[in-house]
């Protein structure tokens, strides 16, 4: 027999393990996540943006990560997620997580041969079409659904997600957990204090033996975006100003000195291309710059204290280069995108960004959710800080945390548990469904289509506390 | 390996008997045949000697991954669905099985082959989850209608919110942060359609704007003080207290002792030590050190005290013997103690003689003890002459050179051979100060002070003593050159005196009475027979005048003048004029100082003891010559 090492896979009766074939979804405001639950990494990650072409006739959708950075006119690039992290738009919402689904799990089930378009002459009559997209089989007959959801998530929202996975993808069976708890599993732990900081909001979870205590949910929008604003400004309040020039218009590059100006050829486009597709574009490469050159200042003490600043700037600098080859060294203002998620005085403020509120901060919040425990089990979930979130995948973010916390709590003892590795910083909550759905344990719980048939959508709030 | 044999043979015990030979010498032979030891080399065997260890740890065979068997075509899975019984819904989903091979379904279930020929048949359902099991409940105290008029009523609860309470209880576990984490009791449940909006909003909020909202929310310790209550009422409702068994009981009282005041009163108190600043948790952090090392500093005092407290105490007199040589060092009772053992020791010290190595103390007290190694040569060599045994026995202890100024320093004396027992300075320097007899003593303490010596020296070192005998023996020395001298002029006195009587009996016989009448005045006192002649007379008053200065010595004087008068004598022993000489010379020598030429001199006292006594014999010869001379 094999011997078991850390790169085979354990056997399932070591876990407890009984795999149903369940499909978890993850979905988020950057990227949805979306696999088998008992494998460890989501098999289809694809991008929350859509792009969409809006015309009289027949409006078009395109999703995934090929189609939404084609520069084609009237490409409209939107997101189903509103900005308090709940779902606004859920018709395309559905749509994308069932691309995700689809694309790379299920696959489409093929249909009646003689009515899936394959055999005929000519493929494009619509009638028949409409009417093999309905013969069709749902995408989830086969596979329960675990879905997550936010801990603020409103109950109208939880009931859109079952009825969409009972009735739309017909699942057989539905579980809906939120995030905190399954990152929560994902690094093993079933109580603690969860950090999330994605892109859109920024959260602090409370779990305790695996159940998330609502009072001390907490969410602010400095996250990831946020600090892609803050780069924004940045940009524009250096002198002279930084260009920020997507990938898409760079026909050619030449090398210039650093600060200087860049010469490039840039593409013409006949019709103009859509300002949202632009400022998507333009994301990809803020989103670059944080992951290559944004620091958070590790502390001892806030960026702006004392002589912190004259110390950062002693330290080397970090080169960029901009898609069209203007490029610089960035010292001391690395430091700056990311303090206000910190320190909310920090933050570069204009029209269009007001100064952000004090209690959005991270310590704040998380001071904020430890206020709302019981005392006794505050030194518990400081024990077990959990980090997650790609956002948190920013140069010395745990270290300035870490002093943040500790100096909030110096009495206690304050652990940060944070994955090294960026799949499992990013993915958490969906290796943390992804365990749970596998266990043999767990298949009790699922709200099964009879029981929804019996009470209907009002049930996940009995079930999924 | 020792065998029986060998250790009977030391142990000096007569060789076994045949047949217990016989038999321990058969017992290993089967032992070994049974156990033949695999995957152990013969020579590891042999090691093992007649008992193997009971588990052998060795590799079986050498573990290569086995090879891969291939047992016919691959096996199949198949789907499996199954229906988990802690579902009451009768959800059926599936799971990945090894498909049954048709000879174990067959044997189970007859229709099951059947369907198995057919490739699309629908695998059985599995009804029997391994996971049911894990589905366990909690135990919730249930109540009646009735019971709850009577007994469990209270102002502050109604009836529903209860309800809702043990609901909430059941449904999370006990967990009770949980469980105030989610109360939301809203009392108007009929109103709730009509509120619904409102509470997916914020629920404060939502309360707030009811009619009749509670004016307050219940704190953990609310909760929990009124399901202990129903819990202990309930609980003392099924079993009277006299029946409850001790767990029982011990639960009994903790539900009834629960005081929501104290509870909370402790939250209290542990909020405020978490949310201490920086500041005080350093100062605690400093004080706990501070602590810690006060209590270290402490310890180490305690322990010096001790330390020194134990040195100043008197050992106890009944340790003595089992302290054994631990207690050598350190007090006067010792030297009672090792009187004692060398007393019960002595013939076997004595027969070991002086073979052994000087100063070996240790070997009186190794074999008093009789360690069992010693015990173990003794009996072994039981045979040998056991007098040499033990003269062979203690290896020689190496003796450690040290340089004369280390050994100064040390305080380090080496002798060849030590002496039994303690003794103390002061005894020895004590006995130093007393001569044979007692005027000698006196006459040693007179001059000792006049140096100004106290009599008690207060720490008689043992340099001290060896300084205090050179200054005891110059002071012997002292006053035997004082006696000689005094000697050699009372014979000068005596010569002068006969020359002048010689030439006055050359001029006449006039100053020959006045000095008569001196002589008689003498006799008188010496007590001298009154026949004597005027020869006679004359000596005899020389002898008194010397018996004035010493009583003792005055013999000496007169024995050795006698000899030195009669030089010419016939009667001159050869002896006597050695001492003569010797004499001559110290009369050379002689000057008030006493220079220390007279020390260098070999002039032992016992020789000069031996003189003494000598020279009495010689005067009492001497006294019956000059007597018989007199009488001539």
């Amino acid at each position: 027999m094999n011997i078991p090492n850390s790169s085979t896979a354990p056997n399932a009766n070591e876990y407890a393990g009984d795999e149903v074939s369940a499909i978890v979804l993850d979905p988020g405001y950057s990227t949805t996540r979306a696999g088998f639950a008992g494998e460890d990494v989501p098999k289809s990650v694809c991008p929350s943006f859509y792009g969409h072409i809006d015309s009289d006739s027949s409006p078009q959708y395109f999703f995934g990560e090929n189609a939404i950075h084609n520069p084609v006119p009237n490409l409209e690039i939107k997101n189903p997620w509103g900005s308090d992290g709940i779902v606004e738009d859920w018709d395309t919402a559905t749509k994308i997580w069932e691309y995700a689904i689809t694309s790379r799990l299920t696959g489409s089930k093929p249909g009646n041969p003689g009515k899936n378009g394959l055999n005929d002459a000519n493929g494009d009559d619509m009638d028949i079409d409409i009417e093999g997209l309905e013969n069709m089989e749902k995408p989830l007959e086969e596979s329960p659904l675990l879905m997550t959801e936010p801990g603020w998530n409103s109950q109208k929202a939880r009931e859109k997600c079952i009825e969409i996975a009972m009735e739309e993808w017909g699942t057989p069976a539905f579980y809906l957990q939120k995030t905190g708890v399954l990152a929560a599993f994902a690094s093993g732990k079933a109580s603690g204090i969860i950090i999330d900081v994605g892109a859109s909001i920024t959260s602090v979870t409370p779990v305790l033996d695996g159940m998330v205590l609502k009072k001390g949910v907490q969410k602010s929008p400095l996250a990831g975006n946020f600090v892609s604003n803050q780069i924004r400004m940045i940009f524009k309040q250096s002198q002279p100003e930084i260009p920020l020039t997507p990938h898409y218009k760079v026909a050619s590059k030449t090398q210039v000195d650093a600060g200087a100006p860049s010469q490039a050829i840039y593409k013409s486009f006949e019709i103009p291309l859509m300002e949202s597709f632009h400022r998507h574009e333009e994301e990809r490469v803020l989103t670059e710059f944080k992951e290559s050159v944004v620091e958070v200042w590790p502390g001892p003490g806030r960026f702006s204290n004392g002589t912190n600043e004259e110390i950062a700037k002693s330290q080397p600098g970090r080169p960029f280069e901009m898609p069209d080859g203007w490029n610089q060294v960035f010292g001391v203002d690395r430091y700056r995108a990311a303090e206000a998620l910190f320190d909310a005085g920090a933050a570069l403020q204009d029209a269009e960004n007001p100064r952000p509120k004090d209690e959005h901060t991270i310590p704040r919040l998380v001071q904020a959710a430890i206020q709302q425990v019981d005392t006794d089990q505050r030194p518990l979930l400081l024990q077990n800080i959990v980090v997650t979130g790609g956002s948190t995948l920013l140069y010395k973010f745990n270290d300035r945390l870490n002093y943040e916390i500790n100096a909030i709590y110096p009495s206690t003892r304050n652990k940060l548990i944070a994955p090294g590795s960026v799949v499992e910083r990013k993915y958490a909550a969906w290796i943390g469904g992804s365990i749970l759905a596998s266990l043999g344990t767990f298949h009790q719980l699922w709200i099964s289509r009879k029981e929804y048939e019996e009470h209907g959508v009002n049930i996940v709030e009995k079930r999924c506390k | 390996m020792a065998s029986g044999r060998d250790v009977r043979d030391m142990l000096g015990l007569p060789a076994a008997g045949d047949g217990q030979k016989m038999a321990v010498q058969k017992r290993p032979k089967p032992a070994a045949a049974v156990r033949k030891i695999q995957g152990v080399a013969r020579e590891v065997v042999a090691l093992y000697g007649e008992r193997p260890p009971p588990v052998a740890v060795y590799e079986e065979k050498k573990t290569y991954r086995a090879k891969r068997q291939s047992t016919g075509p691959a096996k199949k899975w198949i789907q499996q669905p199954f229906m988990n019984q802690a579902r009451n819904d009768g959800l059926v989903l599936k799971h990945w099985r090894r498909k049954p091979t048709a000879t174990q379904s067959g044997l189970t279930n007859g229709e099951d082959t059947a369907m198995e020929d057919v490739e699309a048949a629908e695998p059985p359902l599995e009804t029997n989850y391994d996971f049911a099991k894990f589905n366990v409940g909690i135990d919730i105290p249930v109540f009646t209608d009735e019971e709850y008029d009577v007994h469990l009523r209270s102002d502050d609860w109604s009836r529903e919110e209860t309800d809702y309470l043990l609901d909430m209880v059941k449904e999370h576990y006990y967990r009770w942060a949980v469980i105030w984490d989610r109360y939301d009791y809203n009392p108007s449940t009929k109103l709730e359609p009509f509120s619904r909006d409102a509470l997916h909003g914020d629920p404060n909020q939502a309360l707030a704007t009811l009619p009749f909202a509670p004016s307050r929310t219940r704190s953990v310790e609310d909760l929990k003080a009124r399901f202990y209550d129903i819990s202990a009422k309930l609980m003392k409702l099924r079993i009277p207290e006299v029946q409850m068994d001790a767990s029982q009981y011990a639960r009994y009282e903790i539900l009834t002792k629960f005081d929501p005041l104290l509870e909370r009163n402790r939250k209290t108190l542990a909020a405020a030590l978490m949310n201490r600043s920086m500041d005080e948790v350093k100062e605690e952090e400093f004080l706990l050190a501070e602590l810690q090392r006060i209590n270290m500093a402490a310890n180490r005092l305690d322990a010096e005290r001790e330390e020194l407290r134990s040195r100043l105490e008197a050992p106890i007199p009944n340790q003595q013997i089992a302290a054994g040589l631990a207690s050598f060092q350190s007090s006067a009772a010792l030297a009672q103690l090792f009187q004692q053992l060398f007393q019960q020791d002595r013939s076997k010290k004595r027969a070991s003689g002086t073979a052994g190595g000087p100063g070996r103390l240790s070997l009186s007290g190794a074999d008093i003890i009789g360690t069992p190694t010693a015990a173990q040569h003794a009996q072994m060599n039981a045979a040998a002459n056991r007098r040499q045994s033990l003269a062979q026995q203690p290896p020689p202890t190496p003796i450690r050179q040290l340089s004369p100024q280390a050994e100064y320093r040390f305080n380090v004396s080496t002798h060849d051979r030590l002496t039994s027992g303690v003794t103390f300075g002061a005894d020895k320097l004590l006995k130093m100060r007393q001569a044979k007899s007692n005027v000698q003593t006196q006459k040693i303490g007179t001059a000792l002070a006049q140096l100004g010596i106290p009599d008690i020296i207060p720490i008689p070192t043992s340099r001290l003593g060896e300084v205090f005998e050179a200054l005891v023996s110059k002071v012997g020395k002292l006053l035997d050159v004082r006696k000689v001298r005094e000697k050699e002029e009372g014979e000068c006195r005596i010569l002068e005196a006969m020359k002048e009587r010689r030439a006055n009996e050359a001029h006449g016989h006039a100053g020959h009475n006045g000095e008569n009448g001196d002589a008689n005045t003498g006799d008188g006192r010496g007590g001298t027979p009154a026949t004597s002649t005027t020869n006679h007379r004359e000596i005899q008053d020389s002898q008194e005048r010397d018996e004035d200065a010493e009583a003792e010595a005055d013999a000496d004087e007169d024995g050795d003048v006698d000899a030195d008068a009669d030089d010419d004598d016939v009667d001159a022993e050869g002896e006597e004029d050695e001492d003569a000489e010797g004499e001559d010379i110290d009369i050379d020598s002689q000057a008030p100082s006493q220079s220390a030429r007279h020390t260098s001199e070999a002039m032992s006292t016992r020789v000069i003891s031996q003189g003494h006594k000598r020279s009495a014999s010689v005067f009492s010869q001497t006294s019956n010559k000059s007597s018989k001379r007199a009488r001539k």
